[in-house]
């Protein structure tokens, strides 16, 4: 094959381009953008695609992936809005904002954005936009640290977020307002990658009593050295990310079942598809018992020496006893 | 479909000739981009959030990019570190930068601010939005290149071109070097962060990790333009770093529409973008050397 015939290639590929049209004859298409391909979120993108189905089991879905590269964001939204998808789902702060600024006429389902009014989604969090409503995974921080508070009281709590992760920002800035409101001291460390995540434990762990992680893809991405040193130090931590508390070592995980998550951003897709106005539709919260789950790992309890108050106890969804994993309810 | 492809060709082939004026022009490998691509995003989605304007926006962006550019000069010329390192120290350090300048956020939403796209598109409200931007980014990005074309032919421009040559020949006819480097590694940084500054009003934020990618992005671009057209004439080298951008959005386009008719996931698009540069530098080795190529 030689040069000028790559070159004729080349050519007719963009001449393709060109004559690229879509014969819609298919029910209903359904564009799902992921940030990153990560456990919660794949459960998640899982969840929507099963919830949607109850009501629309002809539903075809586009599933898409911008591995973490934000520039993608946008071809993602272009080529939903070029094949005239029904409907979006973003997942995720920037995919969704992407979707939202390029797709004029389709609704945009969001969900796994922390705070839709901060990310410039929706105008309130009372109504929903023109076309534009969703799921907020804001954890319950407050929660998670005052269960903390049970455990053991203390004065100082060490936390560490990912500085580039919007909503890793947000979740620290509520952190430290819970932490204010408390009376107790908010020792923070941020990272830029998943690299520097121990380096920051280290440098705080002498100076906290107990140490919270909200939700952040960087920082869970090394757990492993951030429940090491505490546990060296012998202090208690608590995430917000039951999944990865299953086989690493923490005293307690309070979160979302990212799956069920999926599933009600789903049926409100079904919803919005079925003539739901999305301007009716305020900004949609994971309250449900149900929908959270509670860990307690009680061998890193007897460990730490903590003993956890038996209130507690009972809402826990998952108890790790002797290295087993049971399911409460 | 296809305005969606040109359209973002067209404001990442402004990057892309950043990066072409500096690996080929200057001979200065630089690594900057990756961090004065958000520095323009986080400029203008600063200067559109605070009220100050598009004008403003546009314009502190394109100096804050000169000024990335010029550092990284700075740090090589004074220093005697070599390119690589230099850019990535600046791009290491606008990381930080970059986020105070959004106001200690990771993310600037710019979904609900007026931009250059809704005003553009507003100027013309009875046509297709998509086709006016297609039009308008043409000229803008057309108008840009004719400009670079014209600094080229400038006295100043002729002492770039010989720099990337040979730098010993500059010297000799009595200029600094390091004061042009400055001016170069500047100019190619400002164009960057311009085009930075459009994506973030295209993207809808800003966000400090915009940049990952980026100087692949603009190596890629450059070399396929270097396959599609053999020249050495200064407005043909410019015009095919802008068809090369056009053409390597469009081969990622084509993988994320027609990919799963050959089993490939999003996921693979990143080993295709790999492989494609690597296709595209054999076949232009082999044109230009008459070596052993790809398909010989």
């Amino acid at each position: 094959m030689g040069m000028r015939s790559m070159r004729c290639l080349l050519s007719v590929l963009l001449v393709m381009l060109a004559g690229l049209s879509f014969a819609d004859m298919r029910p209903v298409r359904i564009g799902i953008s992921k940030i990153v391909a990560h456990p919660a979120l794949d459960a998640l993108e899982q969840g929507v695609q099963d919830g949607l189905r109850e009501s629309w089991p002809n539903a075809v879905f586009d599933l898409q992936n911008a591995n973490g590269d934000l520039s993608t964001a946008a071809s993602i939204a272009q080529k939903f809005r070029a094949q005239k998808v029904d409907l979006a789902v973003g997942i995720a702060t920037p995919t969704s904002q992407a979707l939202v600024n390029l797709l004029r006429d389709q609704p945009v389902i969001y969900c796994a954005v922390t705070d839709p009014v901060d990310a410039g989604l929706v105008d309130s969090y009372d109504q929903g936009g023109d076309n534009v409503t969703g799921y907020s995974d804001m954890t319950p921080v407050a929660e998670q640290i005052d269960f903390l508070l049970r455990v053991r009281p203390m004065k100082r709590l060490g936390h560490i977020y990912a500085s580039g992760e919007a909503n890793a920002v947000r979740l620290a800035e509520i952190a430290r307002r819970v932490c204010e409101a408390r009376g107790i001291e908010f020792v923070e460390s941020t990272v830029a990658n998943s690299a520097e995540v121990r380096q920051a434990i280290q440098a705080i762990i002498r100076r906290v009593d107990g140490v919270y992680l909200s939700n952040d893809n960087t920082v869970f991405a090394a757990l492993p050295a951030v429940s090491e040193v505490c546990m060296r130090h012998r202090v208690p931590l608590v995430t917000a990310d039951p999944s990865s508390a299953r086989n690493i070592p923490v005293l307690a995980a309070w979160g979302f079942d990212y799956y069920r998550m999926g599933l009600a951003t789903g049926r409100l897709a079904g919803e919005v598809l079925s003539g739901t106005p999305t301007a009716d539709i305020p900004t949609q919260y994971m309250k449900d018992p149900s929908d959270m789950e509670l860990l307690v790992n009680l061998d890193v309890a007897a460990m730490l020496g903590v003993e956890i108050p038996a209130d507690l106890l009972e809402q826990a969804s998952i108890l790790i006893k002797n290295g087993q994993v049971t399911e409460v309810r | 479909m296809i305005e969606g492809i040109f359209v973002e060709g067209l404001i990442y082939g402004i990057m892309a000739l950043g990066v072409f004026f500096t690996f080929r022009i200057l001979n200065f490998p630089d690594l900057t981009v990756d961090g004065s691509f958000p520095l323009g995003a986080a400029v203008m989605a600063a200067c559109l959030a605070g009220g100050a304007g598009i004008v403003w926006g546009l314009s502190l962006a394109v100096i804050a990019g000169w000024l990335a550019g010029a550092v990284t000069a700075v740090i090589h010329n004074r220093l005697k570190v070599p390119h690589l390192l230099a850019g990535i120290l600046t791009m290491t350090m606008l990381y930080s930068i970059n986020i105070r300048i959004m106001g200690n956020r990771a993310n600037l939403p710019l979904v609900r601010t007026d931009t250059l796209f809704s005003m553009v598109t507003g100027v013309f409200p009875g046509l297709d939005p998509s086709w006016v931007l297609l039009i308008f980014f043409l000229l803008l990005v057309l108008l840009i290149k004719l400009l670079l074309d014209l600094f080229f032919l400038t006295d100043m421009g002729l002492i770039f071109g010989a720099l990337g040559n040979n730098e010993q020949m500059v010297v000799s006819a009595g200029v600094n070097p390091a004061t042009y480097k400055v001016i170069g590694v500047g100019i190619s940084n400002a164009l960057v962060a311009l085009s930075g500054a459009l994506v973030a009003q295209y993207q809808g934020f800003a966000d400090v990790n915009l940049g990952l990618g980026m100087v692949v992005f603009g190596l890629a671009a450059v070399m396929i333009g270097e396959f599609l057209i053999p020249s050495n004439r200064i407005w043909v080298l410019t015009l095919r770093v802008l068809l090369g951008a056009i053409l390597y959005k469009a081969i990622l386009y084509l993988g994320r529409y027609y990919g799963y008719a050959i089993h490939m996931t999003p996921n693979d698009l990143k080993l295709i973008s790999g492989l494609l540069i690597i296709a595209a530098l054999m076949l232009t080795r082999r044109g230009q050397k008459g070596g052993k190529g790809l398909f010989s």
